[in-house]
């Protein structure tokens, strides 16, 4: 027993390692104004400076993907749940069978690689409906179909947890319409899920790289791949912002999902 | 070699927490030994200290004779029955009965003739074939029972094997169990914490609280003569009446004035005047019609407040007039024609009383 | 209870859901294999063009960076869930472990690419590191921008994502189990052979293939590696399709795709009846 603990610790100490190390060279990279190859024991702790992130935020290429990319975010989410939020309540309450053709339907864009669903979007849309392409907020369905298996499974937790039936059924007979009752009795008590299938979609929306770079519109990720050329310390800069924002989106879907599920 | 299983002065503790405290029981072969107690009490640990999954901090456990305190639980010759997920959900009901010979290296035509010999046994014979998931959780103790058969253990362990099953099927299985033990005569230990079953299938039962022995005895004993309150208000139903001692022979229920005889000696050597509590059974109060609810120096008068309809028994619940004092009666529903609101009187039969 | 929705207003209320699906998902696949089966008179079928000859080797270097990828993302990914099991007495470290896989495994391509390019580059930190203690890994030709390198990039998704598969099959493995089988007579290894292993093997078998399936359909990464991505599917069809240009050989491009969706569809059904044996088990 001793052995096995010892190797459980030795395997848990090199994945750590090895998680951690890119972080703190692209870190570095990013805020120490000394090449690497000029780095030794003696200025470690030299030159260390912000600049660079700020040098990145005065950027107008910047600001505009940026300001792009989070209004994306805002759209996918919105656009989840209201497309998901009613069909898959209602499902809930009267067709069993729809919730599981609902479900099923959720995995299949785990099926359509991202480069397979653009360039069919685009063969699609380029002669009939172009301004979809030509619109950046043209990604904002293709995002929500992308964010989907994970969307519908949080939403799916939180309508599960609830006796929905019974919340509906007093809503009713107190008399309220079936929009009030979405907005004022189903919508507040998956909170939760609400807010945890927003998350996921903003961390899909912000490091989406496929579709973007297809349809040639200008979002952070795309940003990050040319600054990289230009200002590489810049971009990696962001670029650790950005894993920052997503690490705690992702905790905070965690944390959640877990109040979702008890 | 005998198979018998004797547990010597077994200690073990959880950090701060006495789970057992020199536990001394010997089971002997044929016999069925209940562990009966609350949660908490140590049954179970005592159990898993046999069985070798866990290891007590002094004394000993012999199998047959033989000490097996220092042997891997794989090799004590065990059978073991847990309360549930004890099948292997991956294996057919007949390679999980033959897991134990395969482990063995028997040969594949006398493993399958001992398991259909098995299945037989707990009359399961039909589901050889299927899975864990596609039978009940009654037929899936069965199951896990011929299992444990499987290897001739010398001493069966049985850890609440009936607790995750629901109430129907619980007797089922319970005289299930009970039958096959008789059959093929192998000690049993059985831990519960359902005084029901304890009374229903034992030969003996060992009453344990705190990591503690209270009683070993037959049921009849344990439930008729209880050598402690514990062992008297955890085994059957039981009075908790508050008294006052009058003298050697006479108590008083405390707050009124009647005066009645108790068993010569049970007062104990406490002096006249004491409080106590006196721990009687229901079915040992006798009750009578009574003309008047007028509290009197003659007897124990009473008003009935509560019915309790059990079928073929029926208990009633009498306030004593006068005081807060709530008896419960039981006896045959024939002899219970009582109203509520009705006025009678009680007579406390204290020869099997407990006086503390 | 007097429903308010009448049959067919219940079937109404699935109609945006399910027309967004169709046109935003599944007409655009459609169309992606419409394309990939429309041949040009004189034109051998782009389906069959798309894995014969020089496009073959892109389809064998997709397929052999996810499998090697996820092949050692299994042992690894494996390895650290046993370790969290193994350690569970040590508090705070299995939520630590399992909160950064599940960061880890949903690492955007272009950041981590950075990373990679910052820790084991020609001028990275790590490579750097090692070489100070006498390890020159670019003189043994070591580069990110290659085969190796990209595995080595794609492990640090593959890695935490078996893990967080497995740590809940692993969970499901009940304590009676283990204590059954040694009341049986078995030892250790037994226990393995017969139970333990067994019971895991369709979600360590569903993991491959969901690590499969997400190497196979990564883009970014290599993308942001550039010369060593060229080669795979993903990148191709890109060349292909580039913007809204039309190549003479667009079809080939959509056939390359067809096939990427054929693929990931194999994989993705083969984890689902995986998935589903593992759950009944959990019973």
């Amino acid at each position: 027993m001793r052995l096995g603990r010892f190797i459980a610790w030795l395997v848990v100490g090199v994945v750590a390692l090895f998680y951690v190390v890119p972080m703190i060279a692209m870190t570095r990279f990013a805020f120490q104004r000394i090449p690497v190859i000029k780095l030794s024991l003696g200025n470690v702790f030299d030159k260390w400076t912000v600049a660079p992130l700020f040098e990145s935020f005065t950027e107008s290429e910047f600001r505009s993907s940026a300001t792009l990319s989070l209004m994306l975010a805002v759209a996918t989410a919105l656009l989840t749940l209201v497309l998901l939020v009613p069909t898959m309540a209602i499902a809930h309450l009267r067709s069993p069978r729809m919730r599981r053709l609902i479900e099923l339907s959720a995995t299949l864009p785990f099926v359509v690689p991202a480069i397979a669903l653009v360039v069919g979007f685009a063969g699609t849309f380029r002669e009939t409906l172009p301004i979809l392409i030509r619109s950046s907020f043209g990604l904002v369905p293709l995002y929500v179909v992308t964010a989907l298996p994970f969307t519908h499974r949080t939403i799916e937790n939180g309508l599960a947890a609830l006796d929905l039936r019974t919340l509906v059924n007093a809503s009713r007979s107190l008399g309220a319409s079936w929009t009030r009752t979405m907005i004022f009795v189903i919508a507040p008590n998956i909170r939760a899920s609400i807010a945890t299938a927003s998350f996921l979609a903003f961390t899909v929306v912000l490091g989406e790289f496929t579709i973007a770079s297809l349809l040639l519109k200008n979002t952070l990720p795309l940003y990050l791949a040319y600054a990289q050329g230009r200002n590489p310390q810049g971009a990696f800069a962001v670029g650790i912002v950005l894993i920052i924002v997503s690490t705690i989106f992702v905790a905070l879907s965690n944390r959640l999902g877990k109040v979702v599920r008890a | 070699m005998t198979r018998n299983i004797v547990f010597s002065d077994i200690s073990k503790s959880f950090g701060s927490v006495n789970a057992l405290s020199h536990f001394s029981l010997s089971v002997d072969e044929g016999e069925l030994v209940t562990l009966l107690g609350p949660s908490g009490c140590g049954k179970s640990t005592a159990l898993r200290v046999a069985a070798g999954f866990e290891a007590a901090d002094s004394g000993d456990v012999l199998i047959g004779g033989v000490s097996v305190i220092a042997s891997p639980a794989n090799k004590r010759g065990i059978g073991m029955v847990f309360q549930n997920y004890s099948l292997f959900p991956h294996l057919k009901i007949s390679e999980n009965v033959e897991f134990g010979m395969r482990v063995r290296k028997m040969s594949r035509t006398s493993r399958t003739a001992r398991v259909g010999e098995l299945l037989d046994l707990v009359r399961l014979a039909g589901v050889a074939d299927r899975y864990p998931h596609q039978i009940s959780g009654g037929q899936q103790q069965r199951v896990a029972l011929a299992r444990a058969l499987a290897v001739e253990p010398r001493v069966l362990l049985l850890d609440e094997p009936l607790s995750a099953l629901d109430a129907t099927v619980r007797v089922e299985v319970r005289d299930e169990i009970r039958r096959i033990q008789r059959a093929s005569g192998i000690a049993t230990v059985f831990v519960t914490h359902d005084q029901d079953e304890a009374l229903a299938i034992s030969d003996r039962i060992c009453v344990m609280t705190e990591g503690r022995i209270e009683q070993v005895g037959t049921p009849v004993v344990v439930y008729r003569a209880p050598a402690t309150a514990f062992v008297a208000r955890f085994v059957g139903k039981v009075n908790d009446l508050g008294v006052d001692v009058v003298s050697s022979t006479k108590l008083r229920l405390r707050g009124h004035r009647f005066a009645f005889e108790m068993k010569p000696g049970a007062a104990g050597a406490g002096a006249a005047g004491r409080e106590a509590q006196m721990l009687i059974r229901p079915e040992d109060v006798r009750v009578a019609a009574a003309i008047s609810t007028e509290d009197s120096e003659n007897g124990i008068h009473g008003v009935v407040r509560t019915i309790n309809f059990g079928g073929a028994t029926t208990s009633i619940d009498v306030q004593v007039v006068g005081t807060d004092h709530f008896v419960r009666v039981a006896d045959n529903t024939r002899t219970m024609n009582f109203q509520i609101g009705d006025a009678v009187i009680v007579e406390f039969d204290t020869e099997r009383a407990l006086l503390i | 209870m007097a429903s308010s929705l009448g049959q067919r207003t219940r079937h109404l209320a699935f109609l945006p859901y399910a027309v967004f699906l169709f046109i935003f998902l599944i007409w655009p696949g459609l169309y992606v294999f419409r394309q990939a089966l429309n041949q040009s008179a004189g034109e051998r079928n782009p389906m069959i063009e798309a894995v014969t000859g020089q496009y073959r080797s892109s389809f064998i270097f997709s397929l052999q960076l996810s499998f090697i990828s996820s092949a050692i993302g299994l042992v690894i990914g494996s390895a650290v869930a046993i370790a969290i099991m193994q350690l569970a007495d040590v508090r705070g470290l299995r939520n630590i472990l399992v909160g950064y896989s599940s960061v880890a495994a949903n690492m955007g391509g272009i950041p981590l690419a950075f990373a990679f390019l910052a820790a084991f580059g020609m001028q990275g930190l790590a490579t750097r590191l090692l070489k100070e203690i006498n390890i020159d890994i670019i003189g043994w030709g070591f580069k990110i921008s290659d085969f190796w390198g990209i595995v080595l990039v794609y492990l640090y998704f593959q890695i935490p994502l078996m893990t967080l598969v497995l740590v809940p099959a692993l969970d499901g493995l009940r304590r009676t189990w283990a204590e059954a089988a040694q009341s049986l007579g078995a030892t250790v290894s037994q226990y393995w052979r017969f139970i333990a292993l067994p019971i895991l093997t369709p979600a360590i078998l569903g993991g491959f293939l969901l690590l499969v399936a997400n190497a196979f359909a990564a883009y970014a990464t290599a993308y942001a590696l550039s010369s060593g991505g060229s080669k795979l599917v993903p990148v191709q069809i890109r060349f292909f399709l580039q913007g809204e240009t039309i190549t003479g050989k667009s079809n080939l491009g959509y056939a390359l795709a067809a096939w990427m969706v054929i693929i990931t569809a194999m994989l993705v059904a083969g984890f689902q009846v995986m998935t589903r044996r593992a759950e009944r088990w959990r019973q």
